[in-house]
């Protein structure tokens, strides 16, 4: 009887092992275990043994029918680990095939740069407000200080639409007409089109720029440093040189240029001399920002009195900002829109 | 401002390097522009040439010897200065001419000289030189002495030849009734009556402080000259030079402001140069008419002031050594405050800010220390508009539109051709003085910037193009007011750009434009208040393919393919566009979110397909059932419309699904199948539509 026990667990074992897939492994189940099993069969034979040898035999039986499950259960798992292992063999895809999907839009890089600039001052307080594109010569000329026939409005060639509205020259309006409107504390961006009546490399008809302006008690010239200083920073490098050297805006007085190390050649063609820099031509410097302390005349146009507030105003070119950013040579390439160019810009 | 480094050290001592000398000059607002090494051709001399950017309210750094001014005040150098002697000191006899001004308010000083024995020839090679390198164009000794002085001086002098001026008697007037004046240059100037004349007797011989005139200029054979060294008013100067597009490097001067105590200076500056080049001898005393001199401006300046606007401590000591640099005469005011008298040569500084500007700037830019002030918070909110925007390009970028920006110039033509909202024929805003007729009106609409971008990018073979620009268009109201507008517009082409293995994607078509509408209008948040209608559509859309969109009464927007003809004619194939006013849809607030809670039991659709003219508008049969409010219908939505095999000619299909759901329960098969049968059976009664399958 053990002998039989013996040899049968052996071959019962020896078939798990030896079953290819899982309806073999249930098959066996059955075989073995099920109600006509080889086993059940020994276990119902139990009755016909001499009462003392049936609980040892019993108990041998059982062993071996614990085994024979636990057995048969390792097998399936195994063999379904195969199974999941030759699919996902068979499944393996090159990854080195192109992602599918669809072309993204993109946005334009005057925009990118623009909107890099707004955050930077919405960052620090500032709140944005937006002016008419059509002025008129009160709001872009006169109240900022530059009468008719004065010298200062050479600077700027200027597009007319009738004899009192001209395409606004800059965005300095909208510091007037914000400032006609409500009373400082103010902290204000003006974003926009410009127009001059230019058109070459560097220059173009239209271009964009940010105005922007803080009016309190007490403001200074040394915020003003700070303030834009924090600002070019943000926008080129953290380490970025700046320079602050006066220089003339009717509407401002103090006035300052306010020149970044060139982001080329980092300022050091003004050094070694003569190995001029293309962008910076040398100099080591890039003019960036027109910016000043609010000429008293101006607050006097808006209502204002100077004795008891004082602010700062500034000015930039977004295009020069993006064209220094991305490495843009040609001013004209941003109103082309080339998808060739465009699609450069994430 | 062109000038050489030996020149302006022969004004003051500086024993920098040239480039040092650049960098002080632009550090204190004299941007040097250029600098460059030149040695004259004839005596070998090395030197150097700067060009410096002079401002505006500059014009006492327009000479040289403004700038050695600076030099000095910024180096705390001493200024040279040339020997006093005036040439003029020995004449006894009056000189042999009159002078009378009759616009005091245009000519505030005359000063005029006469020099006889002069010999007119060719100046000497070191004034040549240094004229030319300065940019002025050497002409002869007695003209050349005169610009020589006005580069060093800053004062412009005129020569006339004394014998062509027959009545010896120099009048100082507007032109009036004299129409008409040759200038030297041969043109003959129409003249307004507002025009300062420089007049011997009647006859005029020089457009003041611009140019003089033709038939008194010094020729070859010129004995004797008389000299003009005056002060003109700027805004005289600046009126008639603009108007006559004349402007030259006197006029250049007079127009930023010359001093009106350097006249006798300059005059005898030039006599002794023109003894030394030409020969020339006084011939009688300077005569000097001087109506109106100009009172010395006295400024308070209040130390606290001055820190509160530079945000940096000044000491009392170091404000007055500042201002003394300048020439100013500084008097101590109490414990805080000065009164300055700047210089006859600074008519820039006449306020307390001016001075304090030229305290920062002499101080030095650098020396005040950045500093970040106290923002105060305010209570707006970030800008609505802006949020729109952003919100906006970032959607038309996930749909696979590329920003364009452009030029807002368009011409008569292509305003007439794409007028964009403005059907009633509203008139452009024209550009008076446009840089070429193509570009004589702002845009009406944003389509053709659109349109060139189109063909650019067609002559690179593209499969598709997909661009939206978001920009103002401008018009006039009736009355003649300008009046922009934000507006969106897009143009889309082909096949949308897929990465990846190929599939081909089906092209733009009607419906993927009004899609991108539609995802527009959701985006803005006002998508249900909004109704499309194909009537009245713009003429330069194909009349089968486009609708336009209004908006509580008011036209906002259209879409379609543009007219054939149109495409054609700019032999473009077909492509879509739309254009919105972004300014209309943006103004309204966007509907208020509210949530539905989830519904706990299942939804089951149902599909029909019916058989109806061509004509019949598919939107119908969804107004219909939604129209029923049936408890139990949740939704109804179009999915197919077929044209083709099955169908008979002049009739399409339609395939409609339609959701049913009860709040309460789940509904049965038996349920839903009686309801749709209803449905379908009261709709081919109403419609004169036939049931597919």
């Amino acid at each position: 009887m053990d002998e039989s026990v013996e040899h049968l667990r052996d071959e019962i074992l020896e078939r798990i092992g030896r079953c290819a897939s899982e309806s073999e492994v249930e098959q066996l189940r059955v075989d073995a275990l099920g109600r006509k099993g080889q086993l059940t069969q020994l276990l119902r034979g139990l009755k016909e043994l001499p009462a003392e040898d049936r609980p040892k035999v019993g108990e041998q039986l059982n062993q071996f029918r614990r085994l024979a499950e636990e057995r048969i259960e390792q097998r399936l798992v195994s063999l379904k680990a195969e199974a999941r292992a030759r699919m996902l063999s068979g499944e393996k895809v090159d990854i080195t095939l192109p992602g599918s999907r669809w072309e993204r839009g993109r946005i334009h890089p005057l925009t990118l740069a623009m909107d890099e600039i707004i955050d930077i001052f919405l960052g620090m307080g500032f709140e944005v407000a937006r002016g008419p594109d059509i002025e008129d010569d009160y709001h872009n000329f006169e109240a900022l200080n530059m009468p008719k026939d004065h010298p200062a409005r050479d600077m700027q060639d200027t597009f007319f639409v009738s004899q009192n509205r001209v395409l606004r020259t800059h965005t300095s309006p909208v510091q007037i007409r914000t400032m006609e409107r409500r009373k400082p504390p103010l902290q204000v961006i003006a974003p926009g089109a410009v127009y001059r009546h230019d058109d070459d490399a560097t220059h173009s008809p239209m271009f964009h720029q940010v105005e922007g302006f803080m009016v309190d008690r007490r403001i200074t010239f040394a915020d003003l440093k700070g303030v834009l200083t924090h600002f070019l920073r943000q926008v080129f490098r953290e380490d970025a040189g700046v320079r602050f050297r006066p220089s003339f805006f009717p509407f401002t007085e103090p006035s300052a240029e306010v020149d970044i190390a060139c982001v080329i050649c980092g300022g050091k063609s003004s050094t070694s001399n003569q190995s001029s820099c293309r962008v910076c031509k040398g100099s080591g410097w890039l003019e960036i920002l027109g910016a000043g302390m609010i000429d008293p005349e101006v607050f006097r146009f808006v209502g204002y009195d100077p004795e008891k507030v004082s602010g700062f105003a500034f000015g930039m070119g977004v295009e020069r900002i993006a064209m220094l950013k991305f490495g843009i040579e040609d001013i004209r390439m941003f109103f082309q829109n080339d998808l060739r160019f465009l699609r450069q810009f994430r | 401002m062109k000038l050489t480094l030996n020149w302006l050290k022969e004004f003051v001592a500086f024993s920098g390097s040239p480039q040092q000398m650049a960098e002080l000059l632009t550090m204190a607002g004299l941007e040097v522009e250029s600098l460059a090494p030149v040695s004259s051709p004839e005596d070998q001399q090395d030197d150097w040439a700067l060009e410096v950017a002079v401002t505006p309210n500059r014009g006492d750094c327009l000479s040289i010897q403004g700038l050695a001014r600076e030099v000095a005040a910024l180096r705390g150098a001493k200024l040279k200065a040339k020997a006093t002697a005036s040439p003029f000191a020995a004449a006894r006899a009056e000189a042999p001419v009159k002078v009378e001004i009759r616009s005091p308010r245009c000519c505030r000083r005359y000063s005029a000289a006469v020099l006889d024995s002069v010999q007119v020839g060719a100046s000497p090679a070191w004034m040549r030189f240094r004229l030319e390198t300065c940019g002025i164009r050497s002409i002869n000794n007695v003209v050349d002495v005169t610009n020589y002085v006005m580069l060093e001086t800053g004062q412009p002098l005129h020569a006339f030849d004394l014998d062509r001026l027959g009545a010896k008697r120099i009048v100082v007037r507007q032109a009036a009734e004299i129409g008409k004046f040759v200038t030297l240059d041969e043109v003959e100037r129409e003249l307004a009556p507002e025009d300062l004349l420089i007049c011997d007797g009647d006859v005029p011989v020089a457009l003041a402080g611009i140019m003089g005139g033709r038939d008194s200029e010094v020729h070859a054979g010129t004995p004797a000259l008389l000299l003009e060294s005056a002060h003109f008013e700027p805004l005289t100067i600046r009126r008639t030079a603009k108007r006559l597009a004349l402007h030259s490097e006197a006029s250049h001067r007079f127009e930023r402001g010359v001093d009106a105590e350097g006249t006798i200076y300059a005059l005898d500056r030039a006599a002794s140069l023109l003894a030394q080049v030409a020969g020339a001898r006084p011939a009688g005393r300077v005569v000097d008419r001087y109506p109106r001199r100009a009172k010395a401006a006295s400024i308070l300046l209040r130390r606290q002031r001055a820190q509160d606007i530079l945000g940096v401590e000044l000491s009392a000591g170091e404000i007055e050594k500042i201002l003394k640099s300048l020439g100013c005469k500084v008097q101590r005011r109490g414990k805080g405050a000065f009164q300055v008298a700047p210089p006859s040569a600074r008519g820039d500084l006449s306020r307390e800010a001016d001075l304090i500007e030229e305290i920062a700037r002499l101080r030095g830019y650098d020396k005040i220390p950045p500093t970040l002030p106290v923002a105060r918070l305010h209570g707006e909110r970030a800008d609505a508009r802006l949020r729109g925007e952003r919100a906006m390009r970032s959607y038309l970028a996930g749909e696979g539109l590329t920003e364009t920006i452009h030029l807002p110039f368009s011409s008569a033509e292509l305003n007439r051709r794409f007028y964009g909202f403005h059907r009633d024929g509203a008139a452009a805003v024209a550009v008076l003085n446009p840089l070429v007729q193509e570009s004589a009106e702002m845009r009406l609409s944003l389509l053709p910037g659109l349109i060139e971008d189109f063909k650019l990018n067609l002559a690179q073979r593209v499969k598709g193009f997909a661009g939206y620009a978001l920009g103002k268009v401008f018009s006039l109201s009736p009355e003649g007011e300008p009046r922009e507008r934000q507006q969106l517009a897009a143009l889309v082409y082909g096949k949308r750009e897929r990465t990846g293995l190929r599939v081909e994607p089906a092209p733009y078509s009607f419906l993927t434009a009004k899609g991108l509408v539609e995802g527009i209008l959701e985006q803005v948040g006002i998508g249900e208040r909004v109704a499309w209608t194909n009537s009245a559509v713009p003429a330069f859309l194909h009349p089968g393919q486009s609708a336009c969109l209004e908006l509580d009464q008011r036209t906002v927007g259209y879409v379609g393919e543009i007219h054939p003809d149109l495409s054609e004619g700019l032999s473009l194939p077909r492509y879509g566009v739309l254009e919105l006013d972004f300014e209309g849809l943006v103004q309204y607030p966007p509907s208020q979110i509210t949530v539905r809670s989830l519904p706990r039991f299942p939804s089951v659709e149902r599909d029909m397909a019916v058989v109806v003219d061509e004509s019949f508008q598919a939107r119908r049969i969804i107004d219909w059932i939604k129209s029923l409010g049936h408890s139990l219908i949740e939704n109804v939505e179009v999915f197919d419309h077929y044209r083709g095999a099955n169908i008979p000619a002049g009739k399409k299909s339609l395939a409609y699904t339609i959701s049913y759901r009860a709040e309460d329960r789940t509904l049965t098969d038996g349920e839903v199948q009686a309801l749709h049968q209803e449905l379908l059976s009261q709709m081919s009664g109403l419609f004169d539509a036939q049931l597919r399958g």
